[in-house]
């Protein structure tokens, strides 16, 4: 009898979804169990038949006194190894990861909304947002390696009949970022301004000073304009998304944003892998050899 | 005395079968019976500990490969078989530099099965590195890290650097040329930080250059600290995978 009164006590709409509800479950054993059982399977017979067909790398003994030419990082950080011949070491290889994980973790708390949970791309235009973040992200990249390895000069020579000594000496700052240091006649003063100690208080912190001469130019090249570029682009992507009314909400930029990451990710990764031989000079993957990792 | 309803005519299949599984030892490991109703289906979802990750009951939609492909349970899946094939390599491997090259030589010519434990353990290594990445990217495009979820992909992003970290320790144990320049290149990254890189670099490799000190650093985090805090990371990930109501779903 009390059931029977709690029960009317709830409106018919609410009995109606709670029944809805559990129309749509499904119980973890068989189905869900039944699934994972055989991902299981399949994923140790593959793996156990990729094991048994290649083997693990193995070279010579470790030598400290025998530099492979190139030396590489594991594959997952060679994205990072390639930033490193673009800019400052700092920059590239701590200042860049540090701060792309603090924003990949900032993500949920920039974007709250609940729009396009639990579904593939749900939201309207999350498509479009992706692929262009993707597109921009990976083209914008190869761009940039292009003009920092000079290959703009190869493909221009190639395009003229020229040769590649023939690019014009008035556009030499053009070759490369580097060329912009080297190739433009900056002021004497410019290139060791004495900041002295007092700018960075290492000796606060405990650390042994800092004496500070900077060499404007380098500063730009290594540091200012990597630093203007890295965050500029994507600002300047959001900027014309959101006033082409392609990115509205805060999740369309969230997925440009995020599938632009990706895709330099991915880029970096496989022109670090696979398009740097000795030297690390940027070549074709088979004047590279075959990646090891 | 209590007495069970016997049917006459019972088969040999079914006598077996309850003299298998209905005995007093089999009933008390496991207590709900084969799971043949949806009861003891529930059942033992909610009562076995490896099984209770789970809830007894899931929206359909989350059975579909497609929703997930398994990302996140193989990434899982893959650290269990890496502490497996780890634990077993373990047994032939000393962290010295006079040894480690050659346990690892020894490993591949002489241990049964030697190289395929190697091989496994190298391949579920990189495999684990990419089911973790792809599964972030599976997290992210069906929206699943927005609230309640939100500190769950904090913690993901947690699990991504342990797994990048478990395996950059990893590299550099088989003492080889490839592992020896691959970490000196790592390594020398972090000491490019301002200020805080060279005293981080000393204390992560224990030294100026890769030498005894930092194979025993790295072994001993690639063995024990980092599995640890990631089995920690995850603990709490699956946990709150449960407690946020299971995986995302449209409201």
């Amino acid at each position: 009898m009390v059931a029977t009164a709690q029960e009317t006590a709830a409106s018919p709409a609410v009995r109606a979804r709670a029944r809805r509800q559990r129309d749509e479950e499904l119980l973890v054993w068989p189905d869900l169990v039944f699934v994972e059982f055989i991902a299981a399977v399949v994923f140790t017979l593959s793996l156990t038949a990729l094991s048994i067909l290649i083997n693990a790398p193995l070279l010579d003994r470790a030598n400290a006194g025998v530099t492979p030419n190139p030396s590489k990082a594991p594959w997952y950080f060679l994205n990072l190894q390639e930033l490193l011949l673009h800019m400052h070491p700092a920059l590239a290889g701590v200042i860049v990861p540090t701060v792309a994980l603090i924003a990949l973790g900032a993500i949920p708390y920039f974007d709250r909304s609940h729009d396009g949970q639990g579904e593939w791309l749900a939201t309207p235009r999350a498509k479009l947002n992706l692929i262009i973040g993707a597109v921009v992200g990976a083209v914008g990249t190869l761009l940039l390696i292009i003009w920092d390895g000079s290959k703009h000069v190869v493909l221009w020579a190639r395009l003229t009949g020229n040769d590649v000594s023939d690019w014009p000496t008035k556009l030499n700052w053009l070759r490369s970022a580097r060329a912009l240091q080297i190739h433009i006649n900056w002021p004497e003063e410019l290139l060791s301004i004495p900041l002295g100690e007092k700018v960075l208080r290492t000796d606060l912190l405990g650390l042994p000073r800092v004496d500070l001469n900077v060499n404007l130019p380098a500063l730009i090249v290594e540091q200012a304009l990597p630093t203007a570029l890295m965050v500029g682009l994507p600002l300047l992507m959001a900027f014309i998304l959101h006033r082409q009314g392609i990115a509205r909400t805060k999740r369309d930029h969230m997925i440009a944003q995020f599938s632009g990451f990706i895709a330099v990710f991915v880029v970096l990764t496989v022109i670090g892998t696979a398009f740097r031989g000795q030297g690390m000079e940027l070549l074709w993957p088979q004047d590279v050899g075959m990646p090891v990792s | 005395m209590a007495t069970t309803e016997r049917p006459e005519g019972r088969s040999l299949g079914d006598r077996v079968y309850d003299m298998l599984f209905h005995n007093y030892v089999w009933q008390s490991i496991f207590r709900s019976g084969y799971p043949n109703t949806p009861r003891n289906q529930m059942l033992v979802v909610a009562t076995n500990v490896f099984l209770h990750l789970h809830p007894t009951r899931i929206h359909r939609t989350h059975v579909k490969i497609t929703h997930t492909y398994c990302l996140g349970g193989l990434s899982f899946f893959l650290f269990l078989g890496l502490t497996i094939t780890g634990v077993l390599l373990m047994f032939y491997y000393v962290p010295s530099v006079e040894r480690a090259y050659e346990d690892i030589l020894a490993l591949e010519t002489d241990v049964r099965f030697g190289i395929l434990m190697r091989n496994m353990h190298r391949w579920m290594a990189h495999g684990m590195v990419i089911m973790v990445l792809l599964h972030m990217m599976r997290v992210f495009y069906t929206g699943a890290y927005k609230p309640p979820r939100e500190f769950n992909w904090v913690v993901g992003v947690v699990l991504l650097v342990l797994t990048l970290l478990l395996s950059f320790t990893g590299y550099l144990l088989p003492w080889d040329q490839l592992a020896f320049w691959a970490i000196t290149v790592g390594t020398n990254m972090v000491g490019s930080a301002p200020i805080l890189g060279e005293p981080n670099r000393f204390a992560l490799i224990g030294g100026f250059v890769v030498g005894p000190n930092a194979l025993i650093r790295f072994y001993t985090l690639h063995v024990i600290g980092l599995p640890l805090l990631a089995a920690i990371f995850m603990a709490v990930h699956f946990w709150r995978i449960r407690r946020d109501g299971g995986l995302a779903r449209p409201l």
